[in-house]
């Protein structure tokens, strides 16, 4: 099998792999989905045609949340060849599903992939009043606060966007945005498959970056994060140092910049979310940050850091049904009650977004709630 | 005096409402232009029709042949450019219907005549027709003007509204020798696949658009439709994205469905779609956009996320049904 | 098989908030995007050469940003790419752009012809029917099935009311393509890249046959006159409140109203 002129075997190093099957042993949904992480690697290495992903439906059901190959004894990356193997299906142009076919559609045209206008992506500052810089209206900044789609556009991580803001004004940082030149960071596109989708989307930021001169960056979503801190190096100079927020506020929290007065009285839990926790090891400061925030009770959860489950909001999930069964968020959840938490806090736009509904499934609803620490922390400024 | 042609549209021996409304609409372009309506039916076996046609129009001008029977666009087009060629009517109106699309603009071409599509307006200026068409989904009128002292305009269904007429127009019936279209040859009708609901007979409707996202959120929507007992529907892109069966689908394409309530969930309003549910009795829109030209034929609206309003709706329904 | 699908780019004004500026609406801000229809068609036109052979062209008028269209057609599969352009055809009609495909499309080889049956943008649904009058040639327009077979092309159209028109015209012929007709598969940026390699052939109205007085508004039996915003007729009662109260108000309305 072949991708972009090289074998799979010599661009993931294939031979390597000794079939250990500690990948499928850790994969999130390979208890409900016909997707085995261990087989693919093995067909990649030994199928001639990658004509045979053509009928597989079940590459689909991946979540990119990392967990095999943070388990491989062989340092190998198994989540990158079901990436890679969507690549195929994805240059096809077939059985690709439709909501996906939209989502990367939409973000070539708008430059998200929720469907919506380019021109609307600074709706979550209408009738706010805070104030944000603008860097596009000539205004400058230190740093540039990386929004992106989900907090941009979605009505209910759009809470998550205002909260960072009330939380950096709060803390004296001096930030801007993009407002509506900003685009999205690839990710998800990249974990879609569409590997020419997100080379673009790198080369057009970066481009971006550079006119504005970005020198350092915080990003809401991990996501985000992942992307410009571990993808972009491999397609141009990124002349900027990025950090995701909990990054940022661990600082601001030592240099006692943040007033946190208001106590909250919670029990509150924290569910690392994959792209912070098990794809850049960032477990200690989102869980320093709540431990700041005065009248939180904070309980683990079995299932945490390197072995958090995901949410199933990775990997394209957002816009695909993915396997049938009960979701792993609704299991999150119960996991949550289990340990009596009042509060799931989640430091990721799509945690928020598959928890708070999981929350609802799983009969939850009005004992536990949902929210961003940047929620929590803006709730006890 | 000049006349206003109305090509009369039928099927399986029925004339169309688009008939009555272009008769309607053309009464007053006749009045400022001076003219005559004569309604143009083209069939076989017609009288009836013809006879219902007589109020509406100043003539009936009838050609029954067995090879009009069933609508074919090459053979309509060639007795039609033969009656303009004959008549010079001023004006030919034709409904912007899927009979009318597969014709007009052959039509206007053979005759070498202007043609505006779709028209929502008909005008009469300084002897020209000027319409108002609209354009980019129904967000802006366009106002166009048509070249010349002979004119083709396909009308928009539901652009004018039926008024009774008062006309007794004579029945004239001419004969056309038609030549045969070996080209092209009519099969025959087919019911899109019906499945085992019918939305036509149903009293409340729940009907989705676009913004529903994916076919894993329909149970949201279909559960509504439960708790009001009734049923589903939806606005063409569900349809075309496979996520709903098309028997399902409301609008000029789809059904025409006057339920008690009709409850319009993330579908933005296009005509198309307004066409199939308008004489609702009660509409209800549920959509995040304000200027969603659903808004403007709802009686209460919504602006709001449907993924959020929806699952209250239902359950405020349920403890009112009891 | 040879086929000929035209294409046409148009704007997304979806979402926009549509500004006029005298004849024609601001489209600085607007995405653009291949028209759906025509999108249906190439698709069409892609399954059909897969299972006959043969060649497939896709063929815009309009300036140099329609070669993204003509660009993501060749990358779904069409082999040549084919652009009409000359700025005296701005203002010309839906006849007139008949006219000007006419007389590009008549020298060359096809057996079929595919277009969109309307476009997103002016929505006038005349381009499938007039062109195949200028050909002449037969032709069906809003079709949602298509089989060909022995010179001959079975198409269903689709008629209001969930019917279907059955018929049988011979080939060559013009088929407005409506959506819903197959399902267009997904056009890889990597794939647009490589097919922006391919050349698209240019023609200026001198190659086709044409004199500027042809086409646009000279040209043109009808012209736009003015724009405006379209009245508000009625409007809606808008129910406010969060989305619980306002879903709980509701309820209570429709039970006011008796329909509950």
């Amino acid at each position: 099998m072949e991708i972009g002129g090289e074998t799979f075997a010599q661009k993931f190093d294939l031979f390597t792999c000794m079939q250990c099957g500690k990948c499928t042993g850790g994969c999130t949904v390979s208890l409900k989905s016909p997707l085995n992480v261990r087989r693919m690697m093995r067909e990649a290495l030994i199928r001639e045609s990658s004509d045979v992903v053509l009928t597989m439906k079940e590459l689909w059901d991946c979540t990119t949340c990392g967990t095999c190959t943070s388990r491989c004894p062989r340092g190998l990356d198994p989540a990158e060849v079901i990436i890679a193997m969507r690549g195929i299906l994805i240059e096809e142009g077939r059985g690709v599903p439709k909501t996906i076919m939209e989502a990367l559609e939409s973000t070539v045209k708008n430059g998200n992939p929720w469907g919506r206008s380019r021109m609307k992506r600074t709706e979550w500052l209408q009738d706010f009043d805070q104030e944000v810089k603008d860097l596009t209206d000539g205004k400058s900044a230190e740093l540039l606060a990386f929004i992106g789609c989900t907090p941009s556009y979605d009505p209910r991580v759009q809470e998550v966007a205002r909260a960072f803001v009330r939380v950096f004004n709060a803390a004296g940082v001096d930030y801007g945005i993009l407002g509506t030149e900003e685009s999205c960071c690839g990710s998800e596109m990249h974990a879609m498959g569409e590997e020419g989708l997100f080379e673009m989307l790198v080369e057009e930021n970066l481009e971006l970056f550079n006119e504005f001169e970005i020198t350092k960056m915080v990003t809401i979503s991990p996501h985000c994060y992942n992307a410009f801190s571990n993808k972009y190096s491999e397609y141009g100079d990124v002349n900027f140092e990025v950090k995701h927020y909990t990054q940022f506020l661990v600082d601001l929290i030592d240099e006692d910049r943040l007033k946190l007065t208001k106590e909250l009285g919670k029990v509150v839990t924290y569910h690392d979310p994959c792209y912070l926790g098990k794809h850049n090891s960032i477990f200690d400061e989102p869980r320093k940050v709540l431990e700041a925030i005065p009248g939180i009770t904070f309980v683990e959860m079995d299932r945490s850091r390197e072995r958090s489950l995901c949410c199933e909001g990775g990997g394209g999930m957002m816009w695909n049904e993915g396997a049938e069964g009960e979701r792993t968020a609704v299991v999150r959840v119960r996991d949550a009650a289990e340990q009596g938490a009042e509060i799931i806090a989640v430091a990721c736009p799509f945690c928020m977004l598959t928890l708070e509904d999981a929350v609802k499934t799983a009969g939850y609803e009005g004992q536990i709630e949902v929210k961003d620490i940047l929620e929590l922390l803006s709730e006890s400024l | 005096m000049s006349e206003i042609f109305v090509l009369a549209e039928h099927r399986n021996g029925e004339l169309r409402d688009v008939t009555f409304e272009m008769l309607s609409g053309a009464r007053n372009l006749a009045d400022k232009m001076g003219a005559t309506v004569t309604a143009v039916l083209l069939g076989s076996g017609v009288n009836e029709m013809a006879e219902k046609l007589k109020s509406y129009a100043n003539k009936v001008l009838v050609v029954d042949d067995p090879k009009l029977e069933n609508f074919n666009a090459e053979i309509y087009q060639k007795v039609l450019s033969k009656l303009i060629k004959d008549h010079k009517p001023v004006v030919t109106l034709i409904g912007h219907t899927a009979f009318g699309m597969d014709l007009a603009p052959a039509l206007a071409v053979e005759l070498g005549l202007p043609l505006a599509t779709d028209c929502i307006d008909l005008d009469a200026v300084d002897g020209r027709l000027v319409v108002t068409r609209q354009i980019y989904s129904g967000k802006v009128n366009a106002k166009v003007a048509l070249k010349g002292d002979q004119f083709i305009a396909t009308v928009r269904s539901g652009a004018f509204s039926i008024e009774e007429g008062a006309l007794n127009g004579e029945i004239v019936t001419e004969s056309v020798t038609i030549e045969d279209v070996p080209y092209r040859r009519f099969l025959g009708y087919e019911e899109a696949e019906v499945g085992e609901v019918d939305i036509t007979q149903a009293d409340y409707i729940v009907s989705v658009g676009r913004a529903i996202k994916d076919q894993e959120n329909i149970p949201l929507v279909q559960e509504l439709a439960d708790v009001l007992g009734g049923v589903l529907a939806c606005s063409r892109p569900v349809v075309d994205k496979n996520w709903l069966p098309k028997d399902r689908q409301v609008g000029s394409s789809g059904k025409i469905v006057k339920p008690k309530l009709y409850l319009a969930i993330g579908i933005s309003g296009a005509f198309q779609h307004v066409a199939g549910m308008k004489d609702s009795g009660l509409i209800v829109a549920i959509n995040k956009d304000p200027k969603a030209p659903i808004f403007n034929v709802a009686d209460y609206g919504i602006v709001d996320d449907l993924f959020k309003v929806v699952p209250v709706l239902k359950e405020k329904i349920k403890e009112i049904k009891g | 098989m040879d086929i000929i699908v035209c294409v046409k780019r148009v704007p997304d004004t979806s979402e926009a908030d549509v500004v006029i500026t005298g004849k024609d609406i601001k489209k600085d801000d607007l995405p653009f995007e291949i028209n759906e229809w025509d999108n249906y068609a190439v698709e069409e036109a892609v399954q059909l050469k897969e299972k006959f052979g043969g060649t497939i062209t896709v063929i815009s008028v309009g300036d140099e940003d329609a070669n993204e269209v003509i660009r993501r057609g060749l990358a779904m599969g069409a082999d040549e790419g084919v652009r009409i352009y000359d700025p005296a055809i701005e203002g010309s009609d839906g006849v007139t752009i008949a006219k000007i495909l006419a007389a590009a499309i008549k020298n060359m080889k096809y057996d079929l012809i595919l277009t969109g049956a309307q476009a997103g943008d002016l929505g006038e649904g005349i381009v499938p029917v007039a062109l195949a009058e200028m050909l002449g040639i037969p032709h069906a327009t809003l079709v949602t099935g298509l089989e060909i077979q022995d010179g001959k092309a079975k198409v269903k159209r689709e008629l209001e009311g969930g019917l279907m028109e059955v018929l049988e015209i011979d080939l060559p012929a013009v088929i407005g393509i409506q959506t819903g007709i197959n399902e267009p598969r997904y056009v890889s940026i990597m794939g647009i890249r490589k097919a922006s390699k391919k050349e698209i052939k240019l023609l200026g109205l001198g190659d086709i046959g044409l004199t500027p007085e042809d086409v646009g508004e000279a040209g043109s039996l009808t012209v736009l006159e003015e724009l405006s915003v379209p009245p508000v007729t009625k409007v809606a009662e808008i129910i406010e409140g969060d989305p619980a109260e306002a879903a709980s108000k509701l309820a209570e309305i429709l039970k006011e109203q008796g329909v509950l």
